[in-house]
């Protein structure tokens, strides 16, 4: 395994780790087991759609999925890490809410983890903190690190918030869209980034958030505000 | 007795499947050695993205649908060029069948050409300026975000 994904997945899980603790009640038990269990899932959903889009055969070639650096496909890997965090917790969501702020710091870390990679910059700007790369005169966006630091002030603001059952988990949902929404324009990519997922993934939020009122009675605890 | 059989059956089968039936489509590929590669970078008119693979090689099969996509992009204005290494023929132009890669590509076989320009394994991928100076080497799969963040320090330069 490639030591700078490595470190890249320790920064991500150190982030959780420091958000439970500033959340430490009311969180489901074996936290860490879930969200570690929801990322593997995850990246290997989002690598097994990457292989089929690419028109390889994963079963005879099985190596193909072990090859996240060949690319993973967000929308799917997304889908199937949420999936897997919320359906044991399904009628519970208040579980789901208190796992919400971790599961954006995770990604926060993810972003983060550029340092280690050297993968940190996007499109050239002149900005004062842009910087270039290694013998190079064109100085960059730090794009990943506005993506890390727009997912771990999130993933501190719904630590500080009091919502009713189900808003948390779609306050978060929305913020990770938007996040990479804001930040994909300066993000260098091959045909233009999954723009129109995160708009979705983001509308996807904002209205789960405004329906937690009227979730009905069995997914909502009965101490819900 | 009967258990052999099924096993004789299923060598059978396995062979037949990976007969040498299916006649690859593209033409052969040009060899290339140190000589003339250098002489190709001196005649650039443009940047070139420069990519190392081999049939044998799974992590190229990953990369192949990223540089197909980053052809298409920019094709126009970054030249492709692809180097096969120790490899056979067949397997090169069957690899080409599978993965659509409209660009050149050199056969490699001794690994004369990468040993000059360095770096380790395969997939590897150089970036050329429009000077033929040799700006960066990644070792490995390239990613999306790597690829299209050197090919816009290319067209930048």
């Amino acid at each position: 395994m490639e030591v700078t994904l490595l470190w890249a997945a320790l920064t991500a899980f150190l982030a959780a780790y420091l958000t439970l603790r500033l959340r430490p009640f009311d969180i489901p038990n074996r936290p860490f087991d879930r969200l570690i269990g929801a990322a593997v899932v995850g990246m290997f959903t989002g690598r097994l759609a990457a292989v089929l889009a690419a028109g390889i055969n994963p079963i005879t070639n099985p190596g193909q999925l072990l090859l996240i650096r060949g690319g993973v496909d967000t929308m799917w890997a997304s889908l199937a890490g949420f999936a897997t965090l919320a359906w044991p917790l399904r009628k519970n969501l208040r579980a789901i809410d208190n796992l919400a702020p971790a599961a954006l710091a995770a990604l926060g870390g993810w972003h983060a983890g550029c340092v280690w990679r050297s993968t940190c910059l996007g499109t050239a700007s002149d900005l004062p903190w842009a910087w270039a790369l290694p013998g190079s005169d064109v100085t960059r966006h730090p794009v990943e690190l506005y993506a890390a630091i727009g997912f771990l002030a999130g993933a501190f603001l719904l630590t500080r918030l009091a919502l009713p059952t189900g808003a948390l988990t779609g306050l978060a949902v929305a913020w990770a869209g938007f996040a990479r929404l804001l930040t994909e324009p300066m993000r260098p990519s091959i045909g233009g980034g999954p723009v129109a997922f995160y708009v979705a993934v983001t509308v996807i939020g904002v209205v789960l958030a405004a329906w937690s009122r009227n979730l009905p009675r069995w997914i909502r605890p009965s101490n819900s505000p | 007795m009967r258990r052999m059989a099924v096993v004789v059956s299923l060598l059978a089968a396995v062979a037949a499947c990976s007969s040498n039936a299916v006649e690859p489509q593209t033409p052969a590929l040009p060899e290339i050695d140190l000589a003339t590669f250098q002489q190709t970078m001196a005649d650039l008119e443009r940047p070139a993205v420069v990519n190392v693979w081999a049939s044998w090689c799974l992590p190229c099969r990953a990369e192949a649908p990223l540089l197909q996509a980053a052809h298409a992009e920019y094709g126009d204005r970054i030249e492709f060029i692809g180097l096969d290494f120790n490899d056979s023929q067949r397997g090169a132009r069957l690899f080409l069948d599978e993965f659509d890669l409209p660009f050149i590509h050199y056969f490699d076989q001794a690994g004369e050409v990468i040993a000059d320009l360095g770096g380790f394994g395969v997939p590897r991928t150089y970036f050329f300026a429009a000077d033929g100076e040799l700006v960066k080497t990644h070792n490995g799969v390239i990613d999306e975000q790597t690829l299209a963040l050197q090919i816009d320090e290319l067209l930048n330069r």
